[in-house]
């Protein structure tokens, strides 16, 4: 799209910032480009049909992945000296376990931190020139990009929203 | 919620939270700085007396044969039950979607980060031969020996350092979009800073669909972990077949110690916190006073521990454990014993007249002696433990000596040096979920 900019609607409330997510949806005439929220908004991620995270497979892969670790660190590390003393067996479960445990548990926040990491796309040091500070104050940001031309008529369509438009960031993607 | 200060909840908007919390990052007065320099001293003082004891030898500490675990395990254990607190708090008490702890969460997760930190330095300095550490990681030494995972001492140096680690990625990730409040009100070198740790979190739809879901699944994760790390320091001792270390009940009773003691530090750390950085508004005393409320709870819990330990040895046919009561009562540790007994059972019940409960500074006193009480909980659960064995050649006493009390002097240095560095430099109280407990209640915007 040739002389793309990018507008920015500022609401002060979330109800308000998904009406005029769900308009902008209905019209399908300027596409939203992203959303910016100083806390979770369920109205908002619901009007933007936004799906279920998926970090929780990555948890679990990790969780298991660190239980089968641990459990196969503590059995290499007891099958090197294969000395029985007192009688008791070289490989038991039971402190095994525990070892399993504590790396699934370990394994498993990892999984979820990647899953942040990959998923969430962090860091995303490029994003925050789209970004504006309100954002993370009081202010629910709504990112919608348009020809240049359109401008003026989407920031209308903010305002009639009871958005304000934010002077900064309107770039053109171009540039 | 009102606070007797006369700003209610309902007064606040988001934008007055997020000014009240950064007004506490402004410049530092000089008597941040001084207590500053203070608390390094007293963290000099404590490294002055580990340095010489690596130059002398661990022998310069009060340790012996039979009392081979002295004040650095009992450090050790204090600071893991400071630790066990903040997880309640933050985790339990968010998956149960318990309003009041988002004012005191984050100073609870900070806390918890700061006491494993603290606590995970007294094994090290316990080993004497700190250089010779590595022998505990998984990794052969030269006759080929791998670590023993059989030994609940290798259960406790696994589950201390995973929860090193769960705790500080609960706090860092929980923080994340704090971060970038600050970066989008700090200037020139600070806004550096935090562009850089808040990993360019801009709160889009994206980062908050994953972000929410981490921080739930690691506060899920946390909580069967933290009651594995206390389980694990418990079974320290109650897989030893010496006569006070032996009761089946050790896990429940260190856990009621650990959240009796952890629950104090909150109290210690936010009262000073709430009056210095102005934050009576977003720290309102019904919120101090629930956590006072637990305090007494829980104190009587302790109570029920000891009264339970004291029947089982009186009224059992165990010889052994019938000693071991009289010794407690009566013996050489009995001034310790009587501490404890003070200021974990009778101090706390005290919280229960609401003219106690609703006077900071005793409050203050009384949670500060609950600390202390738990110190002294974990004294007489490890020395009078080790110096009592079945045998006579296995009786011993314990006494610290200076180099123990110069270490245990900065330890506790070290964790209020790096609270207070904290509390300057990075939100003490959690905006977002201030926000969040704010938005659920009604309108926010001015």
């Amino acid at each position: 799209m040739p002389n793309e900019t990018l507008v920015t609607g500022l609401f002060s409330d979330e109800r308000r910032a998904a009406s005029a997510i769900r308009a902008l949806r209905a019209k399908n005439r300027w596409p939203i480009r992203n959303v910016h929220t100083p806390i979770p908004s369920h109205k908002i991620a619901e009007a933007m049909s936004v799906k279920k995270g998926r970090v929780g497979w990555c948890t679990l892969a990790g969780g298991i992945l660190g239980f089968f670790f641990g459990f196969a660190l503590a059995v290499f590390t007891a099958s090197r000296w294969r000395l029985v003393v007192g009688g008791k067996p070289l490989i038991v479960l039971a402190p095994f376990f525990i070892t399993g445990f504590e790396f699934a548990i370990l394994f498993a926040v990892f999984g979820n931190i990647l899953g942040l990491v990959g998923l969430g796309r962090l860091p995303d040091y490029g994003g925050l020139i789209h970004h504006d500070p309100h954002c993370t104050g009081d202010r629910f940001g709504v990112v919608v990009s348009c020809p240049g031309n359109q401008r003026e008529s989407l920031a209308a369509f903010f305002r009639d929203q009871g958005a304000e438009v934010a002077a900064r960031p309107l770039f053109n993607l171009e540039s | 919620m009102v606070s007797p200060e006369g700003t209610s909840m309902g007064e606040l908007t988001f934008a007055k939270v997020d000014d009240i919390v950064l007004d506490t990052l402004g410049p530092p007065e000089r008597g941040y700085w001084l207590a500053v320099a203070l608390l390094f001293c007293g963290i000099l003082i404590g490294a002055a007396c580990w340095v010489y004891q690596v130059f002398a030898g661990i022998g310069v500490a009060g340790m012996n044969i039979p009392v081979a675990w002295g004040t650095y395990r009992v450090n050790f254990l204090f600071w893991i039950g400071i630790a066990f607190s903040g997880t309640l708090i933050s985790a339990i008490l968010r998956l149960v979607r318990s309003d009041w702890r988002t004012p005191v969460a984050r100073a609870a997760e900070t806390m918890t980060v700061f006491a494993v930190c603290t606590a995970g330095l007294f094994p090290f300095i316990q080993l004497g031969r700190v250089w010779l550490a590595f022998y505990l990681l998984p990794f052969p030494n030269e006759r080929t020996l791998w670590p023993n995972f059989r030994s609940p001492l290798m259960f406790d140096l696994l589950a201390v350092g995973t929860y090193l680690m769960v705790s500080s990625l609960f706090w860092y990730t929980g923080m994340l979009p704090d971060l970038a409040t600050v970066r989008d009100r700090a200037a020139g070198v600070r806004k550096k800073i935090f562009s850089l740790i808040s990993l360019g979190w801009t709160g889009s739809h994206t980062h908050w669909r994953h972000a929410t879901r981490v921080y739930l699944l690691v506060a899920a994760l946390a909580i069967p972990l933290v009651i594995s790390v206390h389980g694990g320091v418990s079974r320290d001792f109650a897989l030893a077949i010496v006569p006070g270390w032996h009761p089946m009940l050790f896990d429940p009773c260190f856990m009621a110690g650990a959240i009796l003691s952890g629950l104090a530090m909150v109290l210690i750390l936010t009262i000073p916190l709430r009056r210095l950085f102005h934050c009576e508004s977003l720290i309102p005393r019904q919120v101090l006073e629930n956590v006072i409320r637990a305090v007494a709870v829980i104190g009587l819990i302790m109570g029920f521990f000891y009264a339970r330990e004291f029947f089982i040895s009186g009224y059992g046919r165990n010889p052994m454990a019938a000693k071991m009561l009289r010794w407690r009562l009566f013996g050489d540790y009995r001034d310790e014993f009587f501490i404890m007994m003070f200021c974990n059972v009778m101090l706390p019940l005290l919280f229960f007249s609401k003219r106690v409960r609703t006077r900071l500074p005793w409050v203050m006193v009384i949670a500060i002696c609950v600390d202390i009480g738990m110190w002294f909980d974990r004294f007489v659960v490890l020395v009078m433990g080790a110096g009592r064995g079945f045998l006579p050649h296995a009786w011993g006493l314990f006494s610290p000596t200076r180099v123990e009390m110069g270490i245990t002097f900065g330890g506790f240095c070290l964790f209020f040096f790096l609270y207070l560095l904290f509390a300057k430099h990075l939100p003490s109280i959690s905006m977002t979920e201030m926000k969040e407990t704010l938005h659920q209640g009604g309108p926010h915007a001015e």
